[in-house]
């Protein structure tokens, strides 16, 4: 047996220092190792957390952490300074052929640190605060943005072109956008707005809150969500959507292959035949690009337009400019509603 | 099974200590990242001498400023998981004990979620912002512990099946405050909200944050172990303790406050990581009995092994991407322990 417990305890109180010291050793080691800046021309910028960030003029190693930024990326030419991006980064396909840093939310920090990148891109809505911290932490530059807007997310591609040094791209970029918003926004003028649901998730059913850019995108293309929530992404009851009736469900398709939303799956769930709308028929898929804060959300709202109010486009049947960037408009699926459309179509002429 | 001694205390937690050490030096290792074991080494003596600037950059950022601090921060967690494990089996008499029975990880889940929703408003500068969630995972276990401790009072005196009923219930009303709190959540803050319920050690700890746990585990397992003998006693029953000579009110308060502290320190660090303190225990104590003199120590070493390996797996067996740790430690767990199990009633 042991001779006593004082001695027990000090002989376990001896074991946890050691461990302790240990702990410390390296710690401090830690500390002293991290004090090595490289020293390129840096410059302070302001991101979406508000801060003020210090990062490279000409950021030549840049890892984006959220699809949305790797489009982005990738729309003002300047892939071939993108050295790294995560596991979600589908969109261009070349995208994914870049060196993955792992998942959105739970990126692998030491393939990032591997990459030996001068700048990380975070999006504020997308990425966690933990992560910015992390690489804080090894001194490794950060920038995030953030966007609740279509207005917004052109602005932000901006910002991030004066980041990445590519102000002249996202100049001709972000007019492009505007001016295809306005086109379509005179096209649209006196056009009534079609309640609409969109569907982020038929079970539970999730839709989208009247503060997201989605929302925004949908009143872009001439579309009212019938949910007016201030959470961003609301669980709606069925119920509520049987009592406000929406005109058209609106569904966002994965070109990956994730059809779980789609409408037939949906039109055949107890209760779904309630809503008008799927007893008519009336839905319209776009590109899984308008959940992402991206360029691409100006054509999905351009061919969300299209869906809901094929009228208006009727007499100028397609003066889309090539020069855009990359466009897939592959879910075009029309409303089949003929009497609808004839009865707009004589709105619409009236109006023009 | 023979008497223990000290030297056999000795010996075995050497060979356990040994077991750490080596795992602690695999798991340096391996990775996302390649790394040699002979780079490795050359670095590892080199932090050990304070020769840091001599680190060559691609291990030193990986290696010592991403691995090792989130390695040492699993040995902590593992350790402090399994301790409380251990105790609160002993307190409150129950091989079902963890340390989260108690609720103490509800209390601290509703308090990082708070601190969640009220971090974006406030406006903190950039050395506090990563303690923020650990600070309100912290008060928010200390509240626990608090309301459980008078909960669990009959007639003045804390009584094992009362603190039990007081803590499972405490625990289940939290969790439905945890899905009231969740359901209010949107975009990062619910996915971060539900990262931290699965439990993950990849967010770096700040280093003063690593020290504040240390001294904590330090401090809280000593304290048990001074119990350790009582502890024995208990087993037999409470009022036989008593009739031994066991102050049984004391050695309830100081078990359940440090075992409650262990658990609020590591529950606030790395979110709520299951069945170490659960399974870690158990296989000890078939391996090595129920004398807590022995068990105490065993299991803060098992878990921090435990841990490791766990952490491990979950950075490497999907790399780059990364797998909750308390799904490694459940999958890898639960076989083992049917193993440990089977192994002994055979």
């Amino acid at each position: 047996m042991l001779r006593s417990r004082s001695n027990s305890v000090s002989r376990a109180l001896l074991f946890c220092a050691t461990l302790f010291f240990l702990l410390s050793e390296a710690i401090s080691a830690q500390a002293d190792s991290s004090a090595q800046p490289p020293s390129p021309e840096m410059h302070d910028v302001t991101d979406g957390y508000g801060r003020t960030v210090r990062i490279p003029v000409n950021p030549s190693r840049i890892v984006s952490l959220a699809p949305s930024l790797t489009e982005t990326v990738y729309a003002l030419g300047v892939q071939d300074r993108l050295v790294g991006d995560t596991d979600y980064c589908d969109y261009p396909p070349e995208a994914q052929k870049k060196p993955k840093v792992g998942g959105v939310i739970n990126p692998n920090l030491e393939q990032i640190a591997a990459l030996r990148p001068d700048l990380v891109l975070l999006s504020k809505e997308g990425n966690m605060l933990d992560t910015v911290r992390a690489l804080d932490s090894l001194h490794i530059p950060t920038y995030a943005t953030d966007a609740h807007s279509v207005e917004q997310i052109i602005s932000s591609t901006q910002r991030l072109a004066d980041v990445l040094n590519a102000s002249e791209a996202g100049k001709a970029l972000s007019d492009d956008l505007q001016q295809r918003l306005q086109t379509l926004q005179v096209k649209l003028t006196g056009v009534p707005p079609r309640s609409v649901l969109f569907i982020v998730w038929p079970e539970p059913l999730m839709s989208v809150g009247k503060n997201t850019f989605v929302a925004d995108a949908l009143r872009r293309s001439g579309a009212a969500s019938i949910v007016d929530s201030n959470q961003d992404w609301p669980q709606v009851s069925l119920e509520e959507v049987a009592k406000l009736q929406p005109d058209c469900l609106v569904f966002a398709a994965s070109h990956t292959g994730s059809s779980g939303n789609d409408f037939e799956s949906v039109a055949h769930r107890p209760g779904w035949q309630l809503l008008n709308a799927v007893r008519n028929r009336h839905y319209a898929v776009v590109s899984d690009a308008i959940i992402r804060p991206a360029p691409r959300i100006v054509s999905v709202i351009e061919d969300l337009a299209r869906q809901l109010h094929p009228e208006v486009f009727q007499e100028k049947p397609d003066n889309e400019r090539p020069s855009t960037p990359p466009t897939s408009p592959p879910f075009i699926k029309p409303i089949a509603s003929p009497s609808r459309v004839s009865a707009r179509s004589s709105e619409v002429q009236c109006v023009l | 099974m023979r008497p223990l001694t000290l030297g056999r205390l000795l010996l075995r937690c050497t060979i356990l200590g040994l077991i750490l050490f080596v795992v602690v030096v695999i798991a340096l290792k391996l990775g996302a990242v390649q790394v040699s074991l002979y780079g490795l080494g050359r670095d590892l003596i080199r932090v050990l001498l304070h020769q840091s600037a001599g680190i060559s950059t691609d291990y030193g950022v990986i290696v010592v400023d991403i691995r090792l601090p989130r390695i040492l921060l699993a040995v902590v967690v593992g350790a402090s998981l399994s301790v409380a494990g251990t105790s609160f089996q002993a307190l409150l008499r129950n091989p079902l004990a963890d340390p989260y029975v108690l609720g103490i990880s509800s209390g601290a889940a509703v308090g990082s979620i708070i601190a969640l929703m009220v971090e974006n408003q406030l406006s903190i500068s950039p050395e506090f912002a990563g303690l923020i969630t650990p600070f309100g995972a912290f008060i928010g276990a200390a509240v626990t512990i608090a309301a459980v401790y008078f909960l669990g009072r009959r007639d003045g005196q804390m009584e094992s099946t009362t603190l039990l009923l007081g803590g499972i219930i405490t625990a289940s009303f939290l969790s439905a405050i945890i899905m009231f709190l969740m359901s209010t959540l949107s975009g990062s803050n619910l996915r971060g909200a539900s990262y931290w319920m699965m439990g993950s050690l990849s967010s770096l700890p700040p280093s003063s944050l690593l020290y504040f746990i240390g001294i904590g585990f330090i401090i809280a397992a000593g304290a048990i172990y001074t119990t350790s003998s009582d502890l024995n006693l208990l087993l037999a029953g409470e009022k036989e303790a008593m009739h031994l000579g066991v102050d049984v009110p004391r050695v309830r308060i100081v078990v359940y406050l440090a075992a409650s502290i262990l658990t609020g320190l590591a529950v606030s660090v790395s979110g709520a990581i299951g069945y170490v303190g659960l399974l870690v225990p158990h296989a000890m104590r078939m391996i090595f009995g129920s004398d807590h003199r022995m068990l105490i120590p065993a299991s803060a070493l098992g878990g921090a092994i435990a841990l490791v390996i766990a952490d491990t797996l979950a950075r490497t067996v999907v790399a780059p991407s990364e797998l909750p740790v308390g799904a490694v430690t459940a999958m890898v767990g639960a076989p083992f322990f049917i193993y440990l199990l089977r192994r002994r009633l055979a």
